[in-house]
């Protein structure tokens, strides 16, 4: 079954650049898709559009069959809790500590505090940021914060995970251990999309890969494909 | 979807819904916990909306004490005031003994006492400056006085003694009485009118607050937008800031209002005792607290949510 369907989206910005032409494709439940394509392609529009941020001018995006043009007031939110998303700023509050960014998902739920504490931690050890639980954003690296931001998106346990670029300012090493977190999630029964422009990354990764290019779907490369 | 990567629908609910009134209680706990960090995270600025929110229900509340005491003060002054009956001149003391008697059995005078002739002259020489005159008359010009105090409403009493045979005149100063009504009322309603504009001010001052706090917060809140925080979530914290400053205003304004109850109790009760009548100026009381409390929480609450309910009207424009 498609998670995650999109039929005939178009999105133009004011001014009238075309960010999105005619896009269709769907996503099986619990698959790893990269997207990607050159800066300006439409791969951060595709993602506004899939977390509610922006709408399309045309065409259908739909998640569990769901069109998401009939999501609107309160269901936006209880939608978005159902995300998992990785911004390529991490967008951590400075002045939280870690512990609270990352639990902030978990009390947007109502999950009870009780719950909260042991599942933070679990999954800061997962991004090895076990031992900074009170470190404020600002005291920590790119990289720690860009796990922070990952251990964020997945401590929820979300249905969809939308990184974008989530690898952009690591190094390759730390860039193959956050791909190895997001390999992991489609056994946990997150589908996994992710925006990234690094090619030798995806090659690396082998999982089916997406192309835009000028805000067009140009190519859809199955995993194998990449392997060859 | 496999059935081993298929989450139960029930820990899915449990997972992104809470458990209702639990998770409810727990937003509200995470709310006024965050509420009074926002609290001390500025507390000079704090404070001073809370004193501007004091002062705006101070003002209404002093004026309503100093309406409440001088409606009882003026109660009392109209209890004892009395009504005096002339006689005409050609009544003697028999006649005088005889209408006391008579009215001293009515259920609406409470007492009745007799002032003769003499008394009345002598009573007159002492307050006037005119005792050298008053030697110069033939005799006493002066009637037989029954001082009557009405055990009730006065105004009718007078309006049925007047009717009594033998009474040349009725002594009843109505119009005053009147006059003491109609700025009570015009008090009172300039209390209302008092109580409206700075209760007005008020929400502005909170709501100016709440607008400045979302300002400054403008990423974070974009942020927990994006993350799937509904409007109550946003609004919670800041309704709960809301009301922190109104209640502290309100607790203000209570001991502003103790503070001068106690510099003005001593001048007033020997204001009072000048006018023959004694007086303990009356505090809120546990209703008026009650209702002071009330008022200030009621003010936060609506200040806040008017400006956060501004502001995130216009900031989910993808939402609705």
């Amino acid at each position: 079954m498609a998670l995650l369907r999109l039929e005939g989206v178009c999105k133009a910005y004011p001014g009238g650049q075309a960010a999105l032409v005619d896009v269709g494709f769907s996503v099986a439940a619990g698959e790893l898709v990269f997207l990607t394509g050159h800066s300006g392609a439409g791969k951060s529009t595709l993602l506004k559009l899939l977390h509610l941020a922006e709408r399309p001018d045309r065409g259908a995006v739909l998640v569990e069959e769901r069109n998401l043009a009939a999501v609107r007031g309160r269901d936006v939110a209880r939608y978005r809790r159902r995300l998992g998303v990785v911004f390529q700023d991490h967008r951590l509050l400075p002045d939280w500590s870690l512990h609270d960014n990352v639990a902030l998902p978990l009390r947007l739920a109502g999950i009870a505090e009780a719950e909260v504490g042991p599942r933070v931690r679990e999954v800061l050890a997962r991004v090895g940021l076990g031992d900074r639980l009170a470190a404020r954003p600002p005291q920590l690296s790119t990289g720690e914060q860009q796990r922070a931001g990952i251990a964020r998106a997945v401590v929820g346990r979300p249905l969809l995970l939308l990184a974008d670029e989530p690898t952009g300012n690591l190094d390759p090493q730390l860039a193959a251990e956050i791909m190895g977190l997001f390999l992991e999630l489609p056994e946990r029964g997150t589908t996994v999309l992710v925006a990234s422009h690094d090619l030798a990354l995806i090659k690396r990764t082998r999982r089916r890969t997406l192309v835009l290019h000028a805000g067009r779907l140009v190519d859809d490369i199955a995993a194998a494909d990449l392997a060859a | 979807m496999s059935a081993t990567r298929q989450r139960p629908a029930a820990e899915r609910r449990r997972i992104y819904a809470g458990s209702g009134t639990a998770a409810w209680g727990r937003g509200h706990a995470r709310a006024f916990a965050f509420a009074l960090a926002r609290w001390r995270a500025a507390p000079l600025a704090s404070a001073a909306t809370t004193a501007v929110l004091g002062l705006a229900l101070l003002l209404p509340l002093l004026f309503g004490l100093a309406l409440a005491n001088a409606t009882r003060l003026a109660g009392t002054l109209e209890a004892s005031r009395e009504i005096s009956l002339f006689l005409a001149m050609d009544r003697d003391g028999s006649d005088a003994e005889a209408l006391a008697l008579r009215l001293r059995a009515r259920p609406d005078v409470a007492a009745v006492a007799l002032r003769s002739p003499e008394q009345g002259l002598a009573e007159f020489r002492r307050m006037s400056d005119l005792a050298d005159s008053l030697d110069l008359l033939d005799g006493n010009p002066l009637p037989w006085v029954l001082v009557v105090t009405p055990d009730g409403e006065p105004a009718p009493l007078a309006r049925a003694l007047a009717a009594e045979p033998g009474i040349e005149t009725v002594q009843y100063d109505a119009a005053w009485r009147a006059r003491l009504d109609a700025w009570l009322d015009l008090a009172r309603r300039v209390l209302w009118l008092l109580a409206a504009l700075l209760a007005a001010g008020a929400l502005l001052v909170v709501g100016n607050t709440v607008r400045l706090d979302l300002g400054g917060r403008r990423e974070e809140i974009a942020l927990l937008q994006l993350l799937g925080a509904e409007d109550a979530d946003i609004r919670r914290p800041l309704l709960w800031l809301g009301l922190l400053h109104g209640l502290g205003g309100a607790v203000l304004a209570l001991a502003g209002a103790a503070l001068a109850a106690l510099l003005l109790a001593a001048p007033l009760a020997a204001l009072a005792a000048s006018y023959g009548g004694g007086l303990a100026l009356q505090g809120p009381g546990a209703g008026g607290i009650g209702a002071t409390l009330a008022a200030g929480a009621a003010l936060g609450w609506l200040g806040a949510r008017v400006a956060a309910g501004h502001y995130l009207r216009t900031s989910r424009p993808a939402d609705r």
